[in-house]
């Protein structure tokens, strides 16, 4: 649901905004958050992006490692240069496709620390649906009735494998 | 080549299988939704919209469905591509189509096209479509390998591959409360319901020899696609396999 939910919230952002990802058109960018040991790989094809959660051993063309505070950070929108500044932020590979995953992380509009939590087994089970309010109000002005949405955003709740108890023992 | 294949448990020359699954589909085809609700509880519909949720499908895509059926699937996706997209919905079983296509009326769709088709010969040009979906349709097809390239060949560059299947269950203990339910149970709804408890052992049957994820995840990766992954759904007793033509 994790990547899902990124997934879905990044076309979202390129789709109604309009924005040209030809920059880091075929471009497969590693992004791994140690602390958590959340490891994404975002796949830049046909005017969309796929969050996927295996590389499969494939070569990157950017490699990005950073800490849990770094990966939040990130999506709030602080600017990559003050990471890179801080340390906190290790990068192999072009900073500018760096540059532009970030910026399009920080215009998501997702709620990163409540999706972490989840992730990390933070919170408790009836608390997961709140994670998706800003993802499912952005998809409500989008397509479809609300019925469908919400069916949509709820079958993703219901049924969609959950990491949550298999990290439950490392909440911080 | 192999000579004989599987039809459920049975073993039947190669030629004849294709034959035998249109025989079942003919008879199933009037109660075909009725019994999916039947069989799954309902789940199945909750299967088909995380299948819908996980395509990355957007306005203006191509999308075909293939062993669209009933056209489910298809009635999601319309919704999805909106005006200036386009849906085909597939199948080989003309008694299918022809449910599918009473079932999209019912709904109000009908700018779905609708194609006859083998899926190991699929009638379209190369790198036509932004999504290629075949749910609950893959474990019917002989030659499954030459049905994934043909998929892969009609997807552009940067499409998406869906495959909804049935799948192996997880957990021991569901695996047995699901076996006595799939040969003890669903070929008696088939009969009560459909008139047809035949149709129903088999679809029992050809779960059992359809391959399971990690195969299926290898054959997905031997037809050429690139970042393939699959989530279980419901303890594994259905696979959602995705992957990406690079």
């Amino acid at each position: 649901m994790f990547r899902l939910t990124i997934e879905k919230a990044l076309n979202h952002i390129i789709n109604v905004n309009n924005i040209d990802i030809a920059p880091i058109d075929n471009k497969v960018i590693s992004l791994g958050v140690d602390d958590i040991d959340l490891s994404l790989f975002f796949l830049c094809l046909n005017s969309r992006i796929f969050v996927i959660d295996n590389g499969q051993n494939k070569k990157t063309d950017v490699e990005i490692r950073m800490n849990k505070a770094s990966f939040l950070s990130l999506f709030k929108g602080i600017p990559l240069e003050d990471l890179i500044e801080k340390e906190d932020i290790e990068i192999n590979g072009s900073i500018k496709t760096a540059q532009n995953l970030a910026d399009l992380l920080a215009s998501s509009s997702i709620d990163i620390e409540e999706l972490v939590s989840q992730y990390t087994g933070d919170i408790v089970a009836h608390q997961v649906g709140r994670s998706l309010n800003q993802i499912k109000n952005i998809s409500l002005s989008n397509d479809g009735s609300i019925i469908d949405n919400l069916k949509e955003e709820l079958t993703t709740i219901l049924i969609a494998p959950s990491r949550a108890k298999i990290f439950k023992g490392r909440a911080s | 080549m192999e000579k004989t294949t599987h039809f459920g448990y049975k073993q039947v020359d190669v030629e004849k299988k294709q034959g035998l699954v249109k025989g079942v589909f003919d008879s199933v085809a009037g109660k075909y939704d009725l019994m999916n609700d039947v069989m799954s509880m309902g789940t199945h519909r909750l299967w088909k919209n995380y299948t819908i949720a996980s395509s990355n499908v957007k306005e203006g895509d191509h999308v075909l469905d293939i062993a669209g059926g009933t056209g489910d699937l298809a009635i999601k996706f319309r919704k999805k591509v909106g005006p200036s997209g386009k849906v085909i919905l597939s199948d080989i079983n003309d008694s299918m189509l022809h449910e599918g296509r009473k079932n999209l009326i019912n709904h109000g769709v009908i700018d779905v096209e609708f194609v006859q088709a083998n899926a190991e010969s699929l009638p379209f040009e190369d790198n036509t479509f932004d999504c290629v979906s075949i749910a609950f349709g893959l474990r019917n097809v002989t030659h499954k390998d030459a049905a994934l390239k043909q998929m892969h060949r009609v997807l552009k560059k940067g499409g998406t591959l869906l495959i909804l299947e049935f799948s192996k269950v997880e957990n021991q203990m569901l695996e047995k409360a699901y076996d006595f339910y799939s040969f003890n149970l669903i070929p008696k709804f088939g009969e009560y319901f459909a008139n047809d408890e035949d149709s129903y052992q088999y679809l029992a049957e050809s779960i059992r020899k359809h391959p399971d994820q990690e195969t299926l995840k290898t054959m997905v990766h031997d037809a050429g696609f690139e970042f393939c992954e699959y989530h279980n759904l419901t303890g594994g007793i259905v696979a959602l396999h995705k992957a990406v033509k690079t």
